[in-house]
């Protein structure tokens, strides 16, 4: 592969999946400029180890998500016992909402759908993420996070009903608050 | 109890899902950058390795040359010491000392003298000649030698002394030369005789050449050793160069003590080699003939 058709092969390959990345990894940090950071930091991956890549083993699409949930998972393991993590989230929020009365409790819902998430270990995100927000199927999940087709059903039922879970108590809390 | 769906567009509107539009094409100018720098990298890489692939092939090779030359020259050399039971190859010291107590004995055909009564005898063209060709030729066969150029005769003049004592002037010299080079084993002092051409030329394979006389003398305390070395020299003479020796001519004077230097070493010799009216190119012809006689002698002594 000449140099030039790499950097281009590089850039075409950014192209097609940075939106895709970048959804998976804002969904995992909740933080838009952790996100972008890893993002960056995932295609300069690619690009430095793009030319070790085989494309027999698996596809572009879950080779670049796996080398993303490596990322994702890193950063979190960093940031695990850190507050800046939530106050970084919260902190984006309130900047760009000039929050009128009616947005305050989609706000709070916002709150809790992320408290949620940020709560869940990080293999489960993984799953809800993959398949929930980037809609891959069950088999490219398995291949991202190499693991068995089944753990993945598995997984993300139970990461859902976690959630779902979760949001119904704190629902009712908002309500009750307001009350 | 949400629905599975409706929780997801929960999750999805928890986040904003489009990544800034600079974001997006700034980070593909970084990865254009970073492919780049990659690529100059490998380039410098590529580079580099083949320069320094290059550089140690050429390297190699020059060792290889070097290397196959010196072996080579080894080869020669432990060819010639097989062959030859002699190490004068590769001694550098020197084995011979060459001198003239007479060093401006000189030939008619150098000095364009006419008058048969006048010995020639010149400052530079001279029989130390004969003596540079002859430490020449010992050279070419790898035997190291001293060869004194001494204007022996110039001091005598200088000193004011007798002809007589030229042998004490270039005796100093000599006992100077024995005593740097402990390995000197021959000593030749070399002079032409005053014959005329017909006793001092010999006609050897249609060429001619000066004859040799070996002269030793009887009152040296070494003289049966000197006596020994003149007739072993004179056989090889005349082994290879048959009438090119006049001999050992010994001279007894028991009026004298004067040793003509034959007490120095064991092998001491005085040579005559040819006559004033031979011509330069017989006297080197003889010179030649006289270096491998005296490597000949070299291996049989060894």
């Amino acid at each position: 592969m000449a140099d030039n058709d790499y950097e281009n092969r590089v850039v075409e390959i950014y192209r097609q999946y940075y939106l895709d990345v970048y959804r998976f990894l804002i969904c995992f940090t909740g933080n838009q400029n952790d996100a972008e950071d890893l993002t960056q930091e995932v295609f300069i991956r690619v690009l430095n180890n793009f030319k070790n890549f085989h494309s027999g083993s698996s596809s572009v699409k879950t080779w670049i998500f796996s080398i993303a949930k490596h990322i994702a998972i890193d950063h979190f393991r960093k940031k695990r016992f850190s507050a800046i993590f939530t106050d970084g989230f919260f902190k984006q929020l309130a900047s760009t909402e000039k929050e009128p009365n009616d947005l305050v409790e989609q706000n709070e819902i916002k709150k809790m759908v992320h408290t949620a998430i940020s709560g869940l270990k990080p293999s489960f995100r993984a799953v809800v993420i993959l398949r929930a927000i980037n809609e891959f199927s069950i088999k490219e999940t398995a291949e991202v996070l190499n693991c068995s087709e089944s753990k993945v059903k598995v997984d993300y039922h139970r990461a859902l009903k976690i959630l779902k879970c979760k949001l119904d108590i704190g629902a009712e809390e908002v309500i009750e608050n307001a009350n | 109890m949400q629905t599975d769906k409706a929780l997801i567009n929960q999750i999805k509107e928890t986040y904003s899902m489009e990544p800034r539009p600079d974001f997006v094409l700034n980070t593909e100018l970084e990865l254009r950058k970073a492919a780049r720098k990659m690529k100059r990298k490998r380039t410098f890489k590529l580079i580099s390795l083949t320069s320094s692939g290059f550089i140690l092939s050429f390297l190699a090779i020059l060792w290889i040359f070097s290397f196959n030359g010196k072996e080579t020259i080894e080869n020669t050399l432990s060819s010639f010491v097989e062959n030859n039971p002699l190490s004068v190859v590769k001694n550098s010291e020197p084995l011979v000392y060459i001198y003239h107590s007479h060093n401006q004995e000189s030939f008619i055909s150098e000095t364009k003298t006419k008058d048969p009564n006048n010995e020639p005898y010149h400052p530079t063209r001279n029989i130390s000649l004969v003596g540079n060709r002859f430490s020449q030729a010992l050279k070419e066969r790898n035997i190291s030698s001293v060869h004194d150029t001494s204007d022996t005769m110039g001091i005598l003049q200088d000193r004011g002394l007798s002809y007589d004592q030229s042998y004490s002037v270039s005796r100093e010299s000599l006992e100077e030369s024995l005593k740097n080079n402990p390995t000197i084993e021959m000593i030749f002092d070399i002079h032409r005789d005053s014959n005329e051409k017909n006793g001092t030329t010999a006609k050897i394979n249609g060429e001619d050449f000066a004859r040799i006389a070996f002269v030793v003398f009887r009152s040296n305390v070494k003289d049966e050793d000197s006596l020994k070395f003149a007739q072993h020299l004179h056989k090889i003479v005349e082994g290879k160069y048959p009438g090119l020796s006049r001999g050992v001519l010994v001279k007894t004077d028991p009026n004298t003590q004067n040793t003509y230097n034959q007490d120095l070493k064991n092998q001491s010799v005085l040579l005559e080699i040819g006559g004033v009216e031979n011509t330069l190119e017989e006297e080197y012809r003889t010179a030649d003939a006289l270096a491998e006689v005296v490597e000949e002698l070299l291996k049989y002594q060894k």
